[in-house]
């Protein structure tokens, strides 16, 4: 009953409605704008956003991990895996050459998406029991461990994985806008299960462990239980991301188990505002915003005739520009405003539409 | 490859040069993290820096690559000191993630600057001994991992001793243990903070200088050192120094021992295997002490 009622208060709750225009916005917006790279940008931006949501929710727990890129690559692979697989079956049984797009390959692929889901929880699962016992260092440390050995492991079976050549998945929605609108869709469920699961009991005994593990305790809830459903709830999302990584990028191998990976939905948390929900996703947009811009061929001729020779040693100073501005806007973050870009937001709102007020209540 | 009796001597030899560079390095974190209460996640973009210093001074000036390693040391140690001062400091005391989100920062920043000065391409410094080795029955084991061994213990004694011996050895143990009454005391923490920070990052260097003579490197070397040097600390529990030298050298010998047995892309991934078995049976660690 509880559930339902948190699920009807949601549904008529400003942040839903502001969070369904958001996404229906974002959803037409490429009709206006047709250019192939925007979409590029906008679908590589909302992968990244469940990716770094996954890690938030995790961190709401109490719990940092260091080696997400794990279930980022344990999704991936395991859904492309299945992906062809099923490809190949399909294709075998009905006597054609390559898979027929329509409603029946977008239905197997969000299966195959949710398999690759299934799947990373599934060793979130295990991973997560052998976590629950360790804290800050410790775990971050484990977890980093943990994706160095799967990436090992990926190279040792390569005869199941291909991941030391890396190899594209099969084509169940066609890229560009279709594919988009399968991002958007499971990003705004994935944005909105995750908020959901926050403001139910569930999230208030995950947030009293991130506030203080054994005042937690002591007020009855068991934290390893819910340490660990945070864990495989997280993960499964992760899980998910990877899956449209792959099968977007049209591409995948063991180099998605990097630490790299691992960094970046801190990074994007950080940026956005860690903690929060809309958090992640300004970060993604932000972070890839930078990313891609340093990409574009206009920009980085531009920078090239003008600093390459600056610079012999490098191919394209695109790049390290752009990450050596991504680390700089990173430190005046965590140093200026902890709580990220959506706090200035905030700030700069309640600036605009201040009202005269006697004296400002400090709240911590 | 052959396993005979020599092969694994070899093996352990190379384990322990090896461990001794991660011992530098785990000593720098460790040092800064029992006085500060800092972890540096981009220290080993420190060893990184001091690795292409040593080179580029070696290169341009025609320089002894052990002297040029002593070079580097002084500029990484100013570098550490900006870091501390500009960055770190104005965390220190809030959320403990925000240090590794500094660090974040800051390995974004190195990197990409390397990168951008000294190329994608891969370097070695040619040390005076290059290409000389020492001959045993069996084996043989260039003279560069020998001095590598032998610099390590001098610096770990020298360290001990600044540690033990001097006035300002004895603050930063009075600032590790409670730093509100060290400042009662009369020690300028922030000093001590400074120095800190300061000797961890000429260790670095010192450990950079070190890997750079044994194999070749680029931009992106620190990042899996780094993370070896804090799976040691943690293996030999936080802020002990005895724990690790034994992490180090543990650590070092099954890197080694895996890829002998296993081959090369099983060295960390087994490394790794034992730090998750070692924290799940003991949560703080070989010799950590309860809490934190």
């Amino acid at each position: 009953m509880q559930t339902k009622q948190a699920i009807t208060a949601f549904l008529h709750s400003k942040g839903f409605q502001l969070l369904l225009v958001t996404f229906a916005v974002l959803a037409v917006l490429p009709i206006f704008i047709t250019d192939s790279f925007f979409l590029y940008i906008l679908t590589l931006i909302f992968v990244f956003a469940i990716y770094a949501a996954s890690w938030n929710f995790l961190a709401n727990s109490g719990q940092g991990s260091l080696g997400h890129a794990l279930f980022l690559g344990i999704g991936g692979f395991s859904s492309a895996i299945v992906g062809g697989r099923i490809t190949t079956a399909l294709i075998g049984a009905m006597g054609v050459t390559r898979m027929p797009i329509g409603a029946l390959s977008v239905l197997i692929q969000v299966l195959v998406l949710l398999v690759g889901g299934l799947v990373s929880a599934g060793i979130g699962l295990l991973i997560g029991l052998a976590c629950v016992r360790l804290k800050t260092w410790y775990l971050a440390m484990v977890t980093f461990g943990f994706s160095v050995i799967a990436s090992t492991l990926s190279s040792q079976f390569d005869s199941f994985t291909n991941g030391i050549n890396g190899f594209a998945p099969a084509t169940f929605v066609p890229g560009g806008y279709p594919f988009y609108i399968l991002v958007i869709a499971f990003a705004a469920a994935s944005v909105a299960a995750m908020y959901l699961i926050m403001k139910s009991r569930m999230g208030l005994a995950f947030r009293a462990i991130h506030g203080n593990e054994a005042e937690a305790k002591m007020i009855g809830i068991n934290t390893a239980k819910y340490k660990l459903i945070a864990f495989v709830i997280s993960t499964f999302f992760a899980g998910i991301a990877g899956g449209l990584y792959a099968f977007f990028t049209r591409f995948i191998d063991n180099s998605i188990f990097s630490p790299a990976n691992s960094f970046l939905p801190l990074i994007m948390s950080v940026i956005g505002g860690l903690g929060t929900v809309a958090g992640p996703v300004i970060g993604a947009i932000f972070f890839i915003s930078i990313q891609q811009i340093f990409a574009l061929p206009s920009v980085v001729n531009y920078l090239q005739t003008s600093l390459g020779s600056v610079f012999p040693g490098v191919n394209n100073v695109g790049p390290p520009i752009s990450y050596l501005i991504i680390g700089v806007i990173l430190l005046l973050i965590v140093i200026f405003t902890p709580k990220g870009l959506i706090a200035l937001f905030r700030r700069f709102y309640s600036y605009i539409t201040a009202k005269p007020q006697p004296k400002e209540i400090k709240t911590k | 490859m052959d396993i005979t009796a020599p092969t694994i001597i070899l093996t352990l030899v190379w384990g322990v040069a090896i461990g001794c560079i991660y011992i530098l390095l785990a000593t720098g974190l460790n040092i800064i993290f029992g006085v500060m209460k800092l972890v540096n996640f981009a220290h080993g973009q420190l060893l990184m820096i001091g690795a292409f210093l040593t080179w580029s001074i070696s290169v341009s000036l025609g320089l002894n690559a052990y002297a040029a390693i002593v070079v580097s040391m002084v500029v990484v140690a100013a570098l550490g000191v900006a870091v501390e001062r500009l960055t770190f400091r104005r965390v220190l005391g809030t959320d403990k993630l925000n240090e590794i989100f500094v660090s974040l920062g800051l390995i974004y920043i190195f990197e990409n600057a390397a990168m951008l000065l000294w190329g994608t391409g891969s370097k070695q410094i040619t040390s005076p001994f290059y290409g000389s080795s020492l001959s045993l029955p069996g084996i043989s084991i260039t003279y560069d991992r020998i001095v590598a061994v032998f610099v390590v213990i001098a610096a770990l004694v020298a360290f001990g001793l600044l540690l033990k011996k001097t006035k300002i050895g004895l603050a930063m143990q009075a600032t590790s243990q409670v730093s509100s009454a060290a400042m009662l005391m009369g020690i300028n923490v922030e000093k001590i903070y400074m120095f800190t920070f300061a000797l961890g990052a000429a260790l670095a260097a010192l450990a950079g200088g070190l890997y750079g003579v044994i194999f070749s490197f680029d931009f992106q070397v620190g990042a899996m050192p780094t993370i070896i040097a804090f799976a040691i600390i943690i293996l030999g529990g936080l802020g002990s120094i005895k724990g690790a030298i034994v992490g180090g050298l543990l650590y070092g010998i099954a890197e080694q021992l895996a890829t002998l047995f296993l081959g090369g892309i099983w060295g960390s991934a087994v490394a790794f295997a034992l730090l998750i078995v070692v924290l799940i049976i003991k949560p703080t660690g070989l010799f950590g002490q309860k809490g934190e």
